[in-house]
């Protein structure tokens, strides 16, 4: 049907004009008549192109000579130089027609270059996005709105992009695509190294083709664009054929880039990993040594036989070798712990207990580690009992309070605070330390973060707290830092009154 | 207060022990007090400079690893004011430390955890070295079999005459003139090569093993240049 349009329109242009020119034909010399028909061939060249072009001229070239080249009404020409000028009218029209409808190819394809010029250059911002699921959706979607596709799916090895990137019209589209893909995916489980697929260019899914395109990058498949036509619509056009091929090489840098940026970030990553090991064995090393230094000192003093010790001094020695290898036990303790725990093995063992006493057992178990502090205790009096694991909860607050003892200024206070709190029992441990900067609050909790502060080094392993965070939420309660204390540190965990709450 | 101890070395003399660990500072005191010393301790940085401002000790005992600030700074401290001997307490794997704290002019450092009976023997070197005269105003220097006549620039192991060109005997008396003392490569570096010089520690270890091949009887197991792993070299007096 479109394709009489032309023709059609080079009979309306010639047959309109020789209207026009049979209703002044008696006043109008011969040369203009035929300067008419040349303006008519040349708006359908410019309209229409050139093979409509050449009709109209032809067209032209007759009805002149039937309408107005006496005798009319007949091919025949009389005055042989009217047959001349004929002949030079016809030549004229199709030259001139000839070189409209070129002009106007060019035009065409001009304006058809810049589209493809600003779809690409569209795509290519697109495709700058450094998260590549959303800069391929994006692409796929502003390619198949570009080339009025039903669908678009651009597809990738599963390690940098997991699901393929569909762009579709409509929910059966998109069902068509995906089905392509799955089936795709059962002959190509995306290994890694495997990256040349044997597909055919086109799919069949639910009944519809799907066309692939490879994506490829330095000789190398990575990758395919998948394209579901409009039902019904003509075969893509050169142009459009040349834009996919275009925009398939783009993809094909993109994914590369995505897949080294992906290698640098794990390589990255490991790099931390180790880097955090070989913290954490420094960290443990120093924490597990500090006390055996000094129990070694003063085993080695004890044995010495070129001084006479004096009880008192003997018991110095002693008492030095207790402590220092109870704290030995507890850093011990600590990491056996926090393994405990992280490989999920923990459980509480629950059963009801009188929070004040715990907080007495506590205060009293750690003289030892708070002999230069003042220590507060403020227990509510009507506390109820809570279901709790009775060792776990005490290696809370002994972890809380050990922290305050060791952060914080000989001869300063430490409270510890236990009362009611809508449904909960509330436990407060407040020193007069340094306090912890707001943004390490959350972080402090993290396995073997220490802080520390400019011209101090970092000391302890950094496993207390994060041990009191997972006992404290194992017993459905909550652990934090006050952060509207102004002065020093106040640690705080909650734990729920009735033991069954979950 | 020059009575001689059990070990002939002066008793009395005036200890500063600087430590962050509580029990640490009470085994060293309680030792160091059964050994005639009298001692003085801190806990942190700023203790330990006031109290040596205060006391003037004759010798100092200083762990590197202090919460208030690092221990180089006390080292720096005392280094502006005096000669002091300063032996440093530090963890093993912290060679980088020892280094820097015997650069800035510590003369010895012990590695955590260490046996008692180690740390005592450092501390009497170190304060009869205060004792004697000024390193360097001797002519003749012995150690063993070792014999060097610095007036001469003669060298002996036993009746042997030891031929050292020019820099060997450079080194040597650099060692000879700081014994038990822990010398870093790059203190023997600009000693002997000038002020230029403090990385290059492959011409020093080339050196050394020259001087070792020259003066010592087995350069496998030296028992003049003994080496201070990652830290440098120690001259080996046995004339003490």
């Amino acid at each position: 049907m479109r394709r009489v349009v032309p023709y059609v329109a080079a009979i309306a242009a010639v047959a309109v004009t020789t209207m026009l020119i049979g209703l002044e034909a008696s006043r109008a010399p011969l040369a203009n008549v035929s300067m008419l028909y040349l303006v008519a061939v040349l708006i359908v060249a410019v309209a229409f192109g050139r093979p409509a072009a050449i009709v109209a001229s032809l067209l032209a070239f007759l009805s002149f000579d039937w309408f107005f080249v006496p005798p009319t009404h007949q091919l025949v020409v009389a005055n042989p130089e009217e047959l001349f000028s004929l002949a030079l009218f016809l030549l004229t029209a199709i030259v001139t027609g000839t070189l409209a409808a070129r002009e106007r190819a060019r035009a065409q394809e001009a304006k058809q270059r810049e589209r493809e010029a600003t779809l690409l250059y569209e795509a290519a911002f697109l495709m700058a996005e450094p998260d590549l699921e959303r800069a391929l959706a994006a692409v796929a979607e502003h390619l198949r709105g570009a080339l009025d596709l039903d669908g678009l799916a651009i597809e990738t090895d599963a390690e940098i992009l997991p699901r393929p990137a569909i762009a579709a019209r409509d929910e059966a589209a998109r069902l068509a695509l995906r089905g392509a893909s799955s089936e795709l995916r059962v002959l190509d489980p995306h290994r890694r190294g495997r990256r040349i697929r044997l597909i055919g260019p086109r799919q069949h899914s639910g009944g519809r083709v799907v066309r692939v395109l490879p994506i490829s990058a330095a000789g190398a498949r990575i990758g395919r664009m998948q394209i579901l036509r409009r039902a019904g619509a003509a075969e893509l056009g050169p142009s459009d054929e040349r834009l996919l091929a275009i925009a398939a090489a783009q993809l094909g840098v993109t994914i590369e880039r995505a897949r080294f940026r992906k290698k640098a970030l794990d390589t990255e990553v490991l790099r931390r990993a180790d880097e955090l090991k070989t913290e954490l064995l420094h960290a443990v090393s120093h924490e597990l040594r500090t006390p055996l230094a000094s129990i070694l000192a003063s085993a080695g003093s004890l044995r010495q036989r070129d001084v006479v010790w004096t009880d008192r001094d003997r018991d110095e020695f002693a008492m030095s070798i207790q402590e220092e290898a109870l704290r030995l036990d507890r850093v011990v303790g600590n990491l056996l712990d926090l393994s405990r725990i992280e490989n999920g093995s923990f459980v509480p063992h629950k059963t009801w207990h009188d929070v004040g006493a715990l907080v007495e057992d506590v205060a009293g178990r750690l003289r030892p580690v708070t002999t230069e502090h003042p220590v507060r205790l403020d227990v509510q009096e009507d506390l109820p009992p809570i279901e709790l694991d009775y060792v776990e909860i005490q290696q809370v607050l002994s972890n809380l309070v050990e922290n305050a003892a060791k952060f914080s200024p000989p001869g300063s206070e430490i409270a510890i605070r236990v009362g009611r709190d809508d449904g909960h029992v509330r436990f407060e441990v407040s020193d007069r330390g340094p306090g912890i900067p707001a943004a390490d609050a959350d972080r402090i909790f993290v396995p073997f973060v220490r802080l520390s502060r400019p011209g101090q080094s970092a000391r302890g392993v950094g496993l207390g707290l994060a041990i009191a965070k997972r006992l404290v939420e194992a017993h459905d309660g909550a652990i934090w830092v006050d952060r509207e204390v102004r002065e020093g540190t106040r640690m705080v965990f909650t734990l729920p009154v009735r033991g069954d709450v979950r | 207060m020059s009575v001689n101890g059990p070990h002939g070395e002066p008793t009395g003399a005036r200890l500063l022990v600087v430590d962050d660990e509580p029990a640490m500072i009470r085994t060293l005191r309680t030792n160091l007090r059964g050994h005639n010393f009298q001692v003085e301790t801190a806990e942190n940085a700023a203790e330990a400079k006031a109290s040596y401002d205060r006391r003037a000790p004759d010798l100092i005992l200083l762990d590197l690893n202090l919460p208030d600030g690092d221990g180089f700074e006390v080292v720096r401290h005392i280094r502006e004011r005096s000669g002091t001997p300063i032996i440093v307490l530090s963890a093993r794997g912290g060679e980088r430390d020892k280094v820097n704290a015997l650069d800035l002019g510590a003369d010895d450092y012990i590695t955590k955890p260490f046996g008692i009976d180690e740390l005592l023997a450092r501390v009497r070197v170190a304060l009869r070295h205060l004792a004697r005269p000024k390193a360097g105003t001797e002519r003749r220097i012995h150690s063993g079999e070792l014999v060097a006549d610095l007036e001469r620039r003669e060298v002996t192991v036993g009746d042997r005459a030891v031929h050292l060109t020019p820099t060997e005997y450079d080194l040597l008396k650099v060692f000879l003139t700081n014994p038990n003392k822990v010398l870093t490569d790059r203190m023997l570096l600009q000693q002997v090569w000038g002020p230029d010089y403090g990385d290059e520690s492959h011409y020093l270890h080339v050196y050394v093993a020259r001087l070792r091949r020259k003066i010592e009887d087995d350069p496998q197991e030296p028992r003049y240049l003994v080496t201070e792993p990652g830290v440098g070299y120690r001259f080996r007096s046995e004339e003490l």
